[in-house]
């Protein structure tokens, strides 16, 4: 190889620097404002996570495999993973290789920024140079990987259905400009590298190429207006990066170290959350988990949406997004880049100020330590739900009692409430209170494990408290062991077909599948809704959803019973007694909950 | 031509409705699915504002429609619209042709279990309003303590209550309330009675008195505040905690009783018909009228008439005024045809 320029410079090199200076300006402005906006303490756990051989391979790993190769999106649908991973790590191996091709023949010209991108156009091929021939195979082969991938996203925009989407997101007018530059990089790319294949070398797709130019446009003026053409691409392409969904190529990889160390959101707009509203590539496969989405008009209050109007700070629709959501968490299920939409959302609803702001310092912990023996280890804490559907309070009681098993009740006559209300509403204050009065009573109580048969109780209790040497349990994990270890016999096991529905709070929230389908399976034939596990449907009776009424909550829990009733079940049967309520007021088959379903199967 | 009507549902509105159609020389046929005609109103003991028995109302319809054709234990089984008139073959194998349709299919009473909090079919004390004016005419309930001294009621169970799918007022319940609450302290006199209501909607001449009568003379106690929550307590009572929202307190009372005013609400199967004679139901699913006020008893289909209170709440006399409506409207449209 030697060099056809000795300034290895050309001016159609300057859009591709400017939009390369824009980008890489941008963001690391980004990257140190969103640095400094994270808590000294966050920053430390970082720093700390990356000096690790432990957590740099983490996180080396974790780029690798979502950034470049997309293994979630290749689990969903292969065709969408395809679709990325040629585009992403195909652009990735021509860059690779384009330096290594300048570090072979040009090691000089390694330190001119633009030179492994252009260097078909710098160079000229000689006859010491055909070694490289394996080089120039693997940039075509790589350029075509490329290719197809663009292919596929084209196809895409028209049918999304292909590739699993039924919904996705009206790209905006930047999107649609980065989205135009992105699909001409790379046949532009290819045409400018056949127009100088027989200059520079080429491989199977860029010689026979320059070979059919060359046979009806005969000569080589066209080369330098199409080089200029994939400059300018590039350029277009990274001066709206910033501004388009196509930010989260470089805010991703900022995002998996700072998740690998374990930061939570605590302001919707600043440090983490920001990064992940950046790192939102806005693809839409939220907008068809949404339960929401059962109905048209909520189409836009999806997460997807909720990103983009942080981006744009648009603090009426923030406001309103945020208040509708049911926080069943099912969108940062599905994510690929793991946006966690009901978090961003809790942080806004923190920002609101009240008028009045409840407290609960008079209330005297002592009074609500439950009486009876020290023999009783268990405390049964009902909560409010299970309050207001006597029916599984009553079966929770009599399935402990056939167990054998010593039990006190912790609100008999009513007790406080365990905070996750509070805590959804973005309440702090109160909720640490409630969660500072609950502590005092649990640990005066001097049992040894804790009982619930709610799992928004249950989530708050396993996530918040602190009650080391505590036991915290819901219902269906402990019945579940009582069966398992013979205390509990289950005498009256029936064919029927029970369809299990996985609450938000206990499922996504908790990550207990396995334990209520074992229980479940102990009384009867279970069987599975089309969406189970951490795709379960929510019920639509979140307490999680500020403002969405009863009647636009209706189509949700129809929409959601349809999923679990595919299998055509003779029961529902759930852990929750929300669900179990929200169910009851629509279903045409019984609705259960996993304490009644044991009760009335056991002896 | 053949001057028959078909009258859906023998309760009073039906019933009514085939007497007065049979009187202006029509052939009216009626269709019971249950085995007695009657409908809601015998089951009920006596009715507000004069305490009158129910079953005397029924028995002078039932005997006043001696003569007429009724097909009981029987549904519709398939119904077709031909050439100005119906065929409609019923469950029991018969079939004729009709000119015209009366729709009385009535209302169905809330199911209390819905609301489980309340703990309907779960506590041993608690009970419906149904449920207590059987116990008025047969005597034996088991949930009905002999001596009870304490009793609640609570009001609008399943009506006008969004979370129940239910969003109308079943106008009934405020005075029925009040009548059995009278009923009941003179059964018991020494038993404390407290009614909880969000308010008090006593709209027809003779109610308001009624009410005073209750709360003055019979020392009945009005409660306003919703029920939150009921529980069962270590001896079997009834715990019912509710909000006294005039006094802003909380209030929790232990009760041997408790009485759910179950509200009405739409006949389920009031949909299916629809659909299969092509008439509109509304959001809540009562029946469509062609308007709500100048043709309440008119569908926007020909031939096919509404009585009572399947298109929404009414008490007795208003739904036997609309069946008197409703045959006259029949027969000016059969005068029609000829």
């Amino acid at each position: 190889m030697r060099e056809r320029f000795a300034s290895g410079f050309d001016p159609f090199v300057i859009p591709f620097l400017i939009g390369m200076a824009f980008v890489l300006g941008y963001c690391l402005f980004g990257m140190l404002r969103i640095w400094f906006q994270l808590p000294r303490k966050d920053r430390r756990k970082v720093v700390l996570s990356l000096i690790t051989p432990k957590g740099i391979w983490k996180n080396v790993k974790d780029i690798f495999a979502n950034c470049l190769l997309h293994v979630k999106l290749w689990k969903r649908n292969p065709v969408l993973g395809y679709m990325h991973s040629s585009i992403a790590f195909g652009w990735f191996m021509l860059i690779v290789l384009g330096h290594i091709e300048v570090w072979l023949f040009l090691p000089e010209r390694l330190r001119l920024f633009y030179y492994p991108i252009f260097f078909n156009f710098f160079v000229a091929e000689s006859e010491s140079t055909i070694q490289g021939a394996v080089i120039f195979f693997l940039m075509d082969f790589f350029l075509l990987v490329v290719l197809s991938g663009i292919v596929l996203a084209m196809i895409k925009r028209v049918r999304s259905r292909i590739f699993g989407m039924r919904r996705t997101t009206n790209p905006s007018f930047l999107d649609r400009i980065g989205l135009y530059a992105l699909w001409s990089i790379f046949p532009l790319r290819l045409l400018c590298e056949s127009f100088t294949a027989h200059i520079s070398g080429g491989s199977f797709l860029t010689l026979p190429m320059n070979w059919i130019f060359r046979q009806f446009l005969g000569n080589s003026m066209n080369a330098l207006p199409t080089w200029w053409a994939y400059s300018i691409a590039l350029g277009v392409f990274m001066c709206v990066l910033p501004f388009t969904r196509y930010m989260h190529i470089p805010a991703e990889m900022m995002l998996i170290p700072l998740r690998n160390a374990g930061l939570h959101i605590l302001h919707p707009r600043k440090g983490f959350a920001r990064l992940q509203f950046f790192s939102c590539p806005g693809c839409g496969v939220c907008i068809d988990a949404c339960p929401m989405s059962a109905k048209k008009e909520n189409i836009k209050d999806c997460t997807v949406y909720l990103n983009r109007q942080l981006r744009r700070g648009n603090e009426e629709r923030i406001e309103q997004i945020s208040d509708k959501c049911l926080l069943c968490g099912k969108c940062t299920a599905v994510c690929q880049v793991g946006v966690q939409g009901p978090e961003m959302r809790i942080a806004q609803r923190m920002l609101r100020r009240y008028a009045v702001n409840q407290h609960y310092t008079d209330i005297d912990p002592t009074k609500f330590v439950p009486e009876g023996g020290s023999s009783a280890k268990v405390l049964y804490f009902a909560g409010c739900m299970t309050h207001l559907t006597p029916a599984i309070g009553r079966s929770v009681r009599s399935v402990l009692d056939k167990a054998g098993v010593g039990f006190k009740m912790m609100d008999p006559d009513g007790g406080l409430c365990c905070g996750r209300p509070m805590m959804m509403a973005g309440r702090r204050e109160q909720t640490r209170e409630l969660i500072r009065i609950n502590t005092d009573i649990i640990r005066a109580s001097g049992c040894n494990t804790l009982l619930l048969s709610c799992p928004i109780c249950y989530r708050i209790f396993k996530e918040k408290y602190s009650l080391e040497g505590i036991r915290v349990v819901h219902h269906s994990v402990y019945f579940d062991e009582l069966i398992k270890q013979g205390r509990l016999k289950i005498s009256g096991k029936t064919l029927r077909k029970l369809a299990y529905h996985d609450p938000c709070e206990l499922g996504r929230g908790c990550g207990i599948y396995e334990q209520p389908r074992s229980a479940v399976s102990a009384v009867g034939t279970l069987v599975e809704a089309e969406k189970n596990r951490e795709e379960s449907i929510c019920c639509g009776g979140s307490l999680g959803s500020l403002s969405l009424s009863y009647e636009k909550r209706k189509d949700i829990t129809l929409a959601s019973l349809r999923n679990l009733t595919v299998a055509d079940p003779d029961t529902i049967v759930t852990a929750c007694p929300l669900c179990q309520t929200t169910y009851g007021n629509y279903s045409e088959i019984p609705v259960k909950d996993i304490a009644q379903l044991i009760d009335d199967a056991s002896k | 031509m053949t001057g028959n009507v078909a009258v859906v549902g023998g309760g009073i509105a039906g019933l009514e409705t085939a007497v007065r159609l049979k009187a202006l020389g029509w052939n009216p046929i009626i269709i019971e699915k249950s085995s007695s005609l009657g409908g809601h109103v015998a089951e009920w003991n006596c009715l507000f504002p004069d305490l009158a028995p129910a079953d005397k109302l029924v028995k002078e319809l039932v005997d006043a429609a001696d003569g007429i054709e009724i097909h009981t234990d029987t549904e519709i089984a398939s119904i077709f619209y031909t050439r100005k008139s119906y065929s409609i073959v019923l469950s029991d194998g018969s079939r004729f042709m009709c000119d015209s349709l009366v729709l009385a299919t009535g209302f169905s009473l809330f199911q209390a279990e819905k609301k489980e909090e309340y703990g309907y079919g779960i506590y041993d004390h608690v009970i419906t309003n149904r449920d207590l004016e059987l116990w008025f005419n047969t005597g034996s309930d088991e949930r009905v303590p002999s001596d009870p001294k304490a009793i609640g009621f609570v009001h609008c169970v399943g009506s006008r209550d969004i979370k129940a799918g239910n969003t109308q007022c079943s106008k009934v319940c405020c005075i029925t309330a009040i009548k059995q609450a009278i009923e009941l302290k003179e059964k018991f006199p020494k038993a404390e009675i407290y009614c909880f209501y969000m308010d008090l909607r006593l709209f027809g001449r003779k109610y308001e008195d009624f009410y005073i009568r209750a709360q003055r003379d019979m020392g009945i106690h009005f409660i306003r505040g919703r029920v939150s929550e009921v529980s069962e307590t270590i001896d079997g009572r009834v715990f019912v905690k509710a909000e006294d929202t005039l006094s802003g307190k909380p209030l929790r009372v232990s009760l041997d009783l408790l009485v759910l005013m179950a509200g009405i609400v739409c006949n389920r199967e009031n949909t299916t018909l629809a659909e299969s004679i092509s008439v509109q139901t509304d959001e809540d699913g009562f029946f469509r009228s062609r308007d709500n006020i100048t043709h309440i008893t008119e569908s926007d289909r020909p031939g096919v008439f509404f009585a009572g209170t399947c298109t929404g709440p009414k008490t007795i006399p208003e739904t036997l005024a609309e069946a008197r409506s409703a045959a006259i409207s029949v027969d000016a449209y059969l005068k029609s045809l000829k």
